[in-house]
């Protein structure tokens, strides 16, 4: 993928990111660590001992990959994600941000009727009946599995509450 | 034979229409909740157990037991298929079995899985009717410090240098250790690394990571490629089930290598998850054509599968012959034996022979009617696939989102496997490996807590993890495993300098 | 930060239900949480009642079993604890839904439960390896004082009820007995059975198996009397056959782990009574008196007053060890 690419997310950008995140975090659990005592003690190591060196170890780990990063991929022109292919990605991807949120606050089974409909219709072009009966059938589906079957139940919010399922 | 003559009894006890049926119910819905990654075994089990209360105890450990196959065997379908786990130990499935299926050759990837799991189930079973006295004994011996000494055997026998750079593995991993350190440590009772964040004091869960990660990461991919299930489309025809059949005889050493395994791993308490791990892992070390392991190499499903099984069925046996529970599914099944009468427990094979050798001839029996019922379902799969991915891939989306949710009741579980999905995505095109970071999941508490108990018993003693020729075996044979790759690499170096051959493609852990 | 919430939710809640006949009665399904893994004690304990209630229809609703028992039980009480005033969620656990507030920095109070009943009372027996020449406590402890710091007691948890008895069992004797945590009363078992530690304190269920069979043997119980049961479960000997720790060597009187039921704060006090009423049909029954015989607890039902007087006792006696130990949180 070593194309003249200009449009489209750098390789060198996204290594170098995810090489800052992960050092991020491996500071984050280091600190973490000291909170948690980690130090030796005279019975054996504390709560945080082997988490704090982890922690360090991500983060060298990181700063090799960041280092390597520079060496290896900066100015070469790869792409991580060439533009029209990062619009499909992020096609797919916003609809699972909404469906995580709408459920959050509508509970998964309207979440999922949603979803299933949301995405068949707007994103695939079926009619609008077809995608609304499989986002309800397989939300109906679920009820009948979980609830009902295996009695484990799944998130439920004020629509199920207003008619009294639940 | 003694134990012989009495498993024949055992047959005697259970050879009827009515536990026959009672097989095939508990392996259905077994499989059911197998496939749903949210339901685990021990859920499953656990759902049933208020109905076996008015039953006499062969029958319901009848049904519960064939319930925990079915549930084995379903969870390495949507590994193969949709390459989300449905149980924690079918993720290795996922490195070979995935890629098998997306060149269209998903029945014959799906067979493989089962055969080698139906096989390996009854190399567990075989151990138990013949060993289970002995077995017992010896993993009496095992302590704190042969714990720590078989979680590290089994980490040195997975992780090799590979193609990616060490430093993504070396992140990759420590991650992995990180995340598994979220929430309460056993040792200390305290909290640690929760950030005053209610939501972790749970821990991270494993199940949420690798449907994250697995799941949503290749969905993701898929779409970038187009939202589309390329080959994997491929139609089901029988003579591929029968084709695959014939060439099972072919990985018999794989398949005995890894019953081995899997034994091992499910006496010793490191479990199904962990042995697939290893097995799979041993398996690629040994091969001498690496080139298509992780691209769909039938001998990456064949390894991980045996052992799965092999390992989950020999982790009855500290439940029968020692009375404590093996694994989670086996604790609820013992807490049944209570509601029933029974007292689980080394007495249990004396007191109720026509109850215990009932139960493991239920299991040669159930692992037969498993297997037959899982390839049944082959073609049903594959109709599945046929479906539109426009179709498919939301309602996969929403079978992941709500087994997330309910692998702990939380709604910030739906958002974390989103962010394990990006983060899976993300790895994935950047050459991170994931199973590193996995199998350090998996292991990393375990070990850990092993280490410190080991310290607490020895009063901080370091010694004590070469106190007695086993531990001290164990060590050395991990220490070997570890360092092997570095030697051969040393040494394929040197002698590729002597005699100038170009440097042979190597592959690395795989990236799944 | 969460007490304010708690007098309006009251409020909320009592408008919102207002029934006839019983006060309150569950229209829609009922959640009981286990603060435990599945199989686990109090995993039994919250399904034999399911199935009790179940059985006898005390109860119209259907119910059902949700497991949170990470962070030893506290993601259970944490998930309670933040349904406030919800009256169709049932917790059930240990004593340890009011230590773990005060040993470890969890994000829930006491407070933030309703305390509903406890129903029965699970007992703690002093186990040695069955090949050990260890007689009597009396034997255990000269046994402790000879090696200090070298004898280990195996347990479940940390800093839980297995630690803090053998914190006062040296406290009691002035011994040196080490303790290591292991996830499970099961795995302290084998490390017992095994031989790898000296002792283990678990509660007579979990080790009853091994006992049959001469793995591990009692050597005294944590109780001022000895156990009722007469039947004879291992060989020639029953749980009445061992001899109280006050009697042979160890002076410690009465150690027990309720096991009990809670809903959140700012329930309202019809749906309590309700459940309370629900839950002492269920320990007159034949069935639950079955599921106490078979895993030798004690039936003490209390709920009200009698419940809320023991959670302060048991908790004033706790803290003084947490806090000899240096195990408070804050």
């Amino acid at each position: 993928m070593s194309e003249n690419s200009v449009n489209g997310l750098s390789r060198f950008a996204m290594e170098a990111a995810v090489a800052l995140l992960t050092g991020a975090f491996g500071i984050a659990v280091a600190y973490g660590s000291i909170e948690a005592d980690a130090g030796w003690t005279d019975m054996g190591p504390g709560a945080g001992y082997f988490p704090f060196y982890i922690g360090l170890l991500i983060t060298f780990g990181s700063a090799a990959n960041l280092v390597y990063a520079f060496v290896k991929h900066r100015g070469t022109g790869e792409i991580f994600v060439d533009m029209a292919r990062f619009k499909v990605v992020l096609g797919f991807l916003l609809p699972l941000v909404a469906f995580a949120a709408v459920s959050t606050v509508l509970g998964l089974y309207v979440g999922t009727t949603l979803y299933i409909a949301g995405t068949m219709i707007f994103q695939s072009k079926y009619k609008w009946w077809a995608g609304l009966a499989t986002g309800i059938g397989v939300a109906l589906f679920f009820f009948v599995i979980f609830e009902i079957g295996f009695k484990v139940p799944l998130l439920k919010g004020p629509v199920e509450a207003f008619f009294g399922i639940y | 034979m003694e134990n012989i003559g009495l498993l024949m009894e055992g047959f005697g006890h259970i050879l009827s229409f009515n536990h026959i049926l009672l097989m095939m119910l508990g392996v259905t819905l077994g499989i059911l909740v197998g496939v749903l990654p949210g339901l685990g075994a021990p859920n499953g089990v656990s759902l049933l157990l208020p109905l076996t209360f008015s039953m006499d105890p062969i029958s319901a450990i009848i049904l519960l037991s064939c319930m925990y196959w079915g549930a084995l065997f379903g969870g390495s379908t949507t590994s193969i298929l949709f390459n989300i786990p449905g149980e924690p130990s079918s993720v290795a499935t996922t490195f070979d079995g995935y890629p098998l299926a997306r060149k269209g050759e998903a029945s014959r990837a799906l067979t493989l899985a089962f055969v080698s799991a139906g096989l390996g189930a009854l190399a567990g079973v075989v151990m138990i009717t013949l060993l289970s006295g002995w077995v017992a004994n010896f993993a009496l011996r095992f302590s704190s410090p042969e714990y720590f000494a078989v979680y590290f055997l089994a980490f040195a026998s997975f992780i090799s240098m590979g193609a990616q750079s060490p430093f993504k593995t070396l992140v990759s991993m420590m991650v992995g250790f990180a995340l598994a350190s979220v929430g309460m440590d056993t040792i200390s009772g305290n909290l640690r690394l929760t950030f005053d964040i209610p939501e972790l004091i749970k821990g991270v869960s494993f199940l949420v990571a690798v449907m994250g990660l697995f799941g949503i990461g290749e969905l993701l991919l898929t779409a970038e490629e187009g939202l589309r299930f390329d080959g994997i489309k491929a139609r089901v025809r029988l003579s591929e089930i029968g084709r695959t059949l014939i060439e099972m005889p072919r990985y018999w050493f794989t398949i005995g290598r890894s019953m081995l395994i899997g034994i091992w791993m499910g006496i010793t308490p490191a479990g199904p998850t962990a042995a697939s791990f290893m097995s799979y892992g041993v398996a690629r070390r040994s091969a001498r054509d690496k080139s298509q392991f992780g691209k769909g190499d039938p001998r990456g499903i064949v390894a991980p599968e045996t052992a799965d099984h092999s390992a989950g069925t020999s982790a009855l046996l500290p439940m029968l012959a020692l009375g404590v529970p093996g694994s989670a599914t086996a604790a609820v099944m013992m807490g049944g034996l209570m509601i029933w009468g029974l007292t689980p427990g080394p007495t249990l094979f004396t007191d109720r022979p026509d109850f215990v050798w009932g139960l493991i001839a239920s299991m040669y029996l159930g692992n037969i009617v498993a297997v037959i019922l899982v390839i049944a379902t082959v073609p049903l799969y594959a109709s599945i696939l046929r479906i539109p991915f426009a179709i498919i891939g939301p309602v996969i989306v929403a079978v992941i989102f709500s087994g997330a949710y309910q692998v702990g009741n939380a709604v910030s579980d739906m958002w974390l496997v989103l962010v394990f999905g990006l983060l899976g995505y993300v790895f994935k095109k950047l050459d991170y490996p994931l199973a590193p970071l996995v199998l350090a999941m998996v292991l990393g508490d375990k070990a850990e807590d092993a280490f410190r108990q080991s310290m607490l018993l020895s009063n901080g003693k370091l010694s004590v993890f070469w106190s007695n020729g086993l531990v001290t075996t164990l060590m050395l044979v991990g220490l070997a495993l570890l360092l092997s790759p570095l030697v051969f690499w040393l040494l394929g170096i040197s002698r590729r300098r002597r005699l100038g051959v170009p440097k042979p493609p190597q592959d690395g852990t795989p990236a799944a | 930060m969460k007490k304010s919430l708690t007098i309006a939710c009251i409020a909320a809640a009592a408008a919102s239900v207002a029934m006839p006949a019983f006060a309150f009665e569950p229209d829609r399904p009922v959640e009981f949480v286990v603060t435990a893994g599945p199989g686990g004690g109090t995993d039994i304990f919250a399904r034999t009642i399911q199935a009790i209630i179940t059985k006898y229809e005390l109860m119209k609703a259907p119910i059902v079993v949700v497991n949170k028992g990470s962070a030893g039980g506290a993601e259970g009480f944490v998930y309670a604890a933040t349904a406030k005033g919800d009256a169709y969620k049932l917790t059930f656990g240990t004593n340890n839904a009011y230590l773990l507030p005060i040993r470890a920095k969890v994000p829930y109070t006491e407070a933030d439960l309703t305390p509903v009943a406890a129903l029965a009372s699970d007992e703690f027996v002093l186990w040695v390896n069955g090949k050990s020449d260890i007689k009597t406590a009396a034997d255990f402890i000269a046994k402790a004082k000879a090696a200090p710091g070298e004898l280990k007691v195996a347990g479940s948890q940390s800093k839980d009820v297995d630690q803090i008895l053998t914190s006062m069992i040296n406290d009691a004797t002035g011994a040196d007995i080490g303790y290591v945590p292991f996830k499970s009363g099961g795995e302290a078992a084998v490390q017992l059975a095994g031989d790898h530690v000296a002792a283990n304190v678990n509660n007579p269920s979990e080790n009853l198996g091994q006992w049959q069979a001469g793995m591990v043997k009692p050597v005294c119980v944590f109780k001022s009397e000895r156990l009722k049961s007469e039947t004879k479960v291992a060989g020639n000997e029953g749980w009445s056959d061992i001899p109280t720790c006050k009697e042979s060597g160890i002076a410690i009187d009465n150690y027990a782990m309720p096991r009990t039921v809670w809903m959140a704060a700012g329930v309202d006090p019809d749906a309590v009574a309700f459940y309370t009423d629900v839950l002492k049909k269920v320990s007159e029954t034949p069935e639950w008196q079955k599921y106490l015989a078979d895993t030798s607890q004690s039936g003490t039902y209390m709920s009200g007053a009698e419940f809320s007087d023991f959670i302060k006792k048991d908790e004033t006696a706790v803290s003084a060890v947490l806090k000899r130990e240096g195990w408070l949180a804050n």
